[in-house]
């Protein structure tokens, strides 16, 4: 018989708690754990040391004064010391610390706002699958946290330590904490290091949740300019860069039957996603198309989420008639949250002006206020689309006022000649010298808080050039995401060796210091030269609205692989961590190297074999310093627009020091001095000549093939005689043996060699005998770690 | 000391919002910027990728190197100065490069460190940022002779964005003086 006997009761318990942490789960031996995994703020500094010891910081102060503490302001001019210690140099080293870290807080808070409402939606089981080809599914948090993410809730392991390193180096940012320009150049590169893992984390959450596409490379193609919208529909507007917040509008309206009713479009990365989530979507364009299409009266409602947005996008809108939806936390604007209202009673307060303005976080009613809402301020303002000005007169009154004070001018970004375009108008009545500032003009606005007599310049210059300004419209190729591991292993070989003669990779925004058109003109000329060329965010859609002769954008002329002589649209500013990504899986799947918290001997195979460029021809936010430090941590150099000079700091090597340049050879087991390529890691360019000339020469690696070698000399020099009207200064510093040579020029180049270089060649044979810094070695094996070094030599 | 009769009133910036509490350029006439480069041991002069668009700041760059001004050339300005017969001392470096230079001591690509150097034919604001950048951490006479008055150049010539032609008159009475 069963006894009762004395115990302790569940009643008993009553009071005491219980906790189940998270179930460690053994993680599967898919790799040895590499040295640094979830490296620490110092982990990596010997990396740094090693990049900032040759690529030395710069600095170009845009103030010389600092006012962060109360005991200031403090004048810094000269290098002089504040009332805290700090130098001038060190304030900018600061200074450029503090912005990657906004930087890399944006797209990693980014990142956090999405897993965390996905899981919620979908829970935390979802597979990471990016598709078939795609099996080194997230190359950065492989990388740097160490980890292999199987499910949407993985990705949370590596957003938390990309949040404490945030947090960590914004803490060094305070007053009293370092000293020296090197140790926050290397907490800069461990924020943007960050910023990319935070990137991965964001756009892989993204794809596999809403199912964007996976790897594809002929995506579809959607329309891209100012004037892509049916203006008999109502307009729904999207902008900023979290599409978590709109896309239920695209269910909705899918659900309802009437997506065929409404345009979407949006501006900046928000667009991007969008047409990654339905092709039905459009793209506007970027930051610079907010003022254009707003004052133009496109929208029947905005809805904005985050990022690079204007700061008066109410009271542009509310101007405008245009009511708005504000959906992230980051960006409130002063509105009232209405998340607990009914959604007719949001639409009312909206349509009849009750409010101007909305804050609401829930994805879902967005998905019905913001369509519902459009569709009655499009039936109250049927005639405003595409209007700048009521009539010609008011145009011409506007005009009228300018009295060439030249305020704006002296404001203007680019120093527009503002003037001139009014003078000309009044006088004549001839619009064009208005007409031609369009091509050039950011629609800051700053110019018409210059103005003393408010004329509403912005307005005056695009009314002046709408015909081009409403047909500059073209196709953009939807962003494809990853790379997949096929192309990878196709084309790491050629990268490597140099038979592909490099990867350039056009990212970041708009500030560009000429026409719109350049970065079609500079990718082209490398499409064409068969480099690889990789696009996200604002400068893939200014793509989309360069059209040839033939009315062909880019997308359309070249493919969308990642291969020679192909243009690949990896999709939005979170996408950018597929580019770093694609540079990493080259040292994994070709090179097999491990990945798995291996970080620096990673970026030591990139900055020594891979020949990959970034290019921000018209850099503006924080997130373009963060994503270029982080590429640069990584062994990749960037090339920035003229505007990118603002960001104070680059790294720029000296390549006449010839100690700087050296590596150990694994093969030999020497140190050997190298040529000094690429030379530097940062740098900003003047002209769009001079950018070619730039990308092309900071192609080169130290461990092109003589093939490889030959083939990027061949483009460097071609390109320096195109544009600079002459040879390099420096490409006999890349000439290690005659066969590195471009063939058609050789025996010229020899002539040279011997004669301006003292080089001796043996003529007979075409041969050079002595002269090259080194020799060509086919097993020639570089690394700067002293740690790979030592691994590989045993 | 430069008299009161050679300098300008204070200048308007290229841009309003360009500002600092350290020492402005000074604003000068071009009878100054001839007696510095006179005065000076080894003076350059820096030419930017506006020289693409301007013909007559190549013809004047031309005029500078037949004085025996030395030439750096950037932002592809050397194509234009090679086909007029220059042979400039860099062509494939940007200014941003070449700044970065001019604060080593060790840069002396003519044998000697430069202690004028001249700038003509840049964007505004990427030429500021060397400018500022010279001025904080070199020794370097810096000398702005572009349209726009720069503050950050130990001298400049003053805002003359609203007459291009007294412009090129200033810059040719600077090559007459020397």
């Amino acid at each position: 018989m069963f006894e009762i006997r004395k115990g302790v009761f569940v009643d008993e318990l009553r009071n005491v708690s219980i906790r189940i942490g998270e179930v460690a789960e053994e993680e599967e031996e898919w790799e040895a754990q590499g040295p640094t995994p979830k490296p620490g703020i110092i982990e990596l500094r010997k990396w740094d040391h090693k990049l900032l010891e040759r690529y030395e910081p710069f600095y170009a102060p845009v103030q010389d004064f600092c006012n962060l503490c109360t005991m200031g302001p403090c004048d810094l001019s000269f290098n002089k010391k504040g009332a805290c210690g700090i130098d001038l140099r060190t304030a900018k080293a600061r200074l450029v610390t503090i912005a990657c870290s906004i930087g890399s807080s944006a797209h990693t808070a980014h990142a956090r706002h999405l897993v965390d409402h996905l899981i919620e939606e979908f829970g935390e089981d979802v597979p990471i699958d990016l598709g078939g080809d795609v099996n080194v599914e997230a190359p950065l948090i492989r990388t740097v946290v160490g980890i292999k993410p199987k499910t949407l809730g993985d990705l949370r392991k590596a957003l938390e330590w990309a949040e404490k390193e945030i947090v960590k180096v914004l803490h060094s940012t305070h007053i009293g904490n370092e000293e020296s320009i090197l140790d926050y150049e290397s907490k800069s590169m461990q924020v943007s290091m960050a910023d990319h893992v935070g990137m991965e984390v964001a756009d892989i959450a993204q794809i596999v949740a809403f199912n964007f596409p996976k790897a594809k490379p002929d995506t579809d193609l959607v329309p891209t300019g100012f004037g892509i919208v049916d203006v008999k529909k109502p307009v729904i507007v999207v902008v900023g860069h979290n599409v978590m917040y709109s896309r239920p509008i695209m269910d909705y309206l899918e659900k309802s039957g009437r997506i065929d009713d409404f345009e979407i479009a949006g501006l900046c990365c928000t667009a991007h996603d969008m047409t990654r989530y339905r092709s039905k979507a459009k793209i506007f364009g970027p930051i610079s198309y907010q003022l254009r299409v707003i004052r133009a009266g496109l929208p029947d409602v905005v809805v904005s989420d985050e990022q690079c947005i204007r700061a008066d996008l109410l009271d542009l809108c509310s101007k405008m008639g245009i009511p708005l939806i504000a959906t992230s936390d980051a960006a409130v604007r002063g509105l009232p949250d209405v998340s607990d209202w009914e959604v007719d009673e949001i639409v009312e307060a909206l349509v009849s002006g009750k409010l101007k303005g909305v804050f609401l976080p829930v994805p879902e009613k967005v998905g019905e206020v913001a369509p519902k809402v459009a569709e009655a301020i499009f039936n109250k303002y049927k005639d405003r689309k595409y209007k700048f000005f009521a009539s010609d007169e008011e145009l011409k009154a506007e005009i009228a006022k300018c009295t060439q004070c030249m305020s704006c001018v002296f404001t203007c970004p680019h120093n527009l000649r503002i003037d001139i375009g009014m003078a000309h108008a009044q006088k004549t009545g001839d619009l064009s010298k208005l007409a031609i500032l369009e091509e050039q003009c950011l629609a800051c606005g700053k110019c018409e808080q210059a103005c003393p007599k408010e004329i509403k310049i912005v307005n005056v210059i695009m009314r002046s050039n709408f015909d081009k300004l409403y047909t500059k419209t073209g196709k953009t190729r939807v962003g494809r995401g990853p790379i997949q591991d096929t192309e990878i292993r196709k084309v790491g070989q050629p990268i490597v060796f140099g038979q592909i003669p490099g990867v350039i990779a056009a990212v970041g925004c708009i500030n560009f210091p000429d026409e719109m058109k350049s970065i079609v003109e500079i990718l082209e000329e490398f499409l064409k030269r068969r480099y690889i060329v990789v696009t996200s965010g604002c400068h893939a859609m200014d793509i989309g609205m360069i059209r040839d002769e033939e009315g062909k954008t880019l997308y359309e002329k070249y493919p969308g692989n990642f291969d020679a002589g192909c243009i690949v649209n990896v999709g939005s500013c979170v996408s950018n961590s597929h580019i770093a990504g694609a540079a990493i899986k080259i040292a994994n799947i070709f090179a097999m190297r491990p990945l798995r918290g291996n970080y620096a001997e990673i970026a030591d195979y990139i900055l020594n074999r891979v020949g990959a460029v970034g290019f921000s021809w018209g850099p503006y936010s924080h997130k373009a310093a963060s994503i270029a430090t982080g590429f640069n941590r990584l062994g990749v150099p960037v090339v920035v627009g003229p505007h990118g000079m603002k960001y104070r700091r680059a790294y720029i090597g000296k390549p006449w020091k010839k100690e700087k340049w050296w590596v150990y050879d694994i093969k030999t087991g020497q140190k050997t001095f190298i040529e000094p390529a690429p030379d530097s890691l940062l740098v900003a360019v003047e002209t769009k000549e001079e950018a070619i000339v730039q990308l092309a020469r900071l192609c080169i690696r130290p461990n092109d093939t003589s093939m490889g070698r030959q083939i990027k000399l061949t483009h460097y020099i071609e390109l320096s005689k195109k544009y600079m009207g002459d040879l390099p200064d420096d490409w006999h510093v890349y000439v290690r043996t005659e066969a590195d040579l471009p063939l058609k020029m050789r025996e010229e180049l020899l002539k040279i060699l011997e004669e301006q270089h003292g080089w001796k060649i043996e003529w007979g044979k075409k041969k050079i005998v002595e002269g090259p810094l080194r020799s060509y070695d086919a097993g020639f094996n570089p690394t700067v770690m002293e740690e790979v070094f030592a691994k590989y030599r045993r | 000391m430069i008299s009161k009769e050679e300098k300008f009133p204070i200048a308007k910036r290229y841009n309003v919002a360009d500002v600092q509490v350290s020492k402005e350029a000074t604003a000068v006439k071009p009878m100054v910027v001839a007696n510095l480069i006179k005065k000076a041991k080894n003076p350059v002069l820096i030419t930017g990728g506006a020289l693409l668009e301007d013909s007559k700041l190549v013809e004047i760059a031309v005029k500078f190197y037949e004085k025996g001004i030395p030439i750096i050339a950037t932002g592809g300005s050397s194509k234009p100065l090679i086909e007029r017969g220059i042979k400039p001392l860099f062509k494939t470096y940007t200014l941003h490069q070449i700044t970065q230079f001019l604060l080593d001591e060790e840069f002396k690509p003519n044998g000697k460190n430069f202690d004028v150097v001249l700038f003509l034919g840049f964007l505004p604001y990427y030429l500021s940022r060397m400018l500022s950048a010279l001025k904080h951490f070199s020794n370097i006479t810096t000398i702005a002779i572009d349209e726009f008055y720069h503050p950050h150049a130990k001298f400049s010539f003053t805002n003359l964005t609203k007459d291009k032609e007294l412009h090129y008159a200033m810059l040719e009475e600077v090559l007459s003086k020397l």
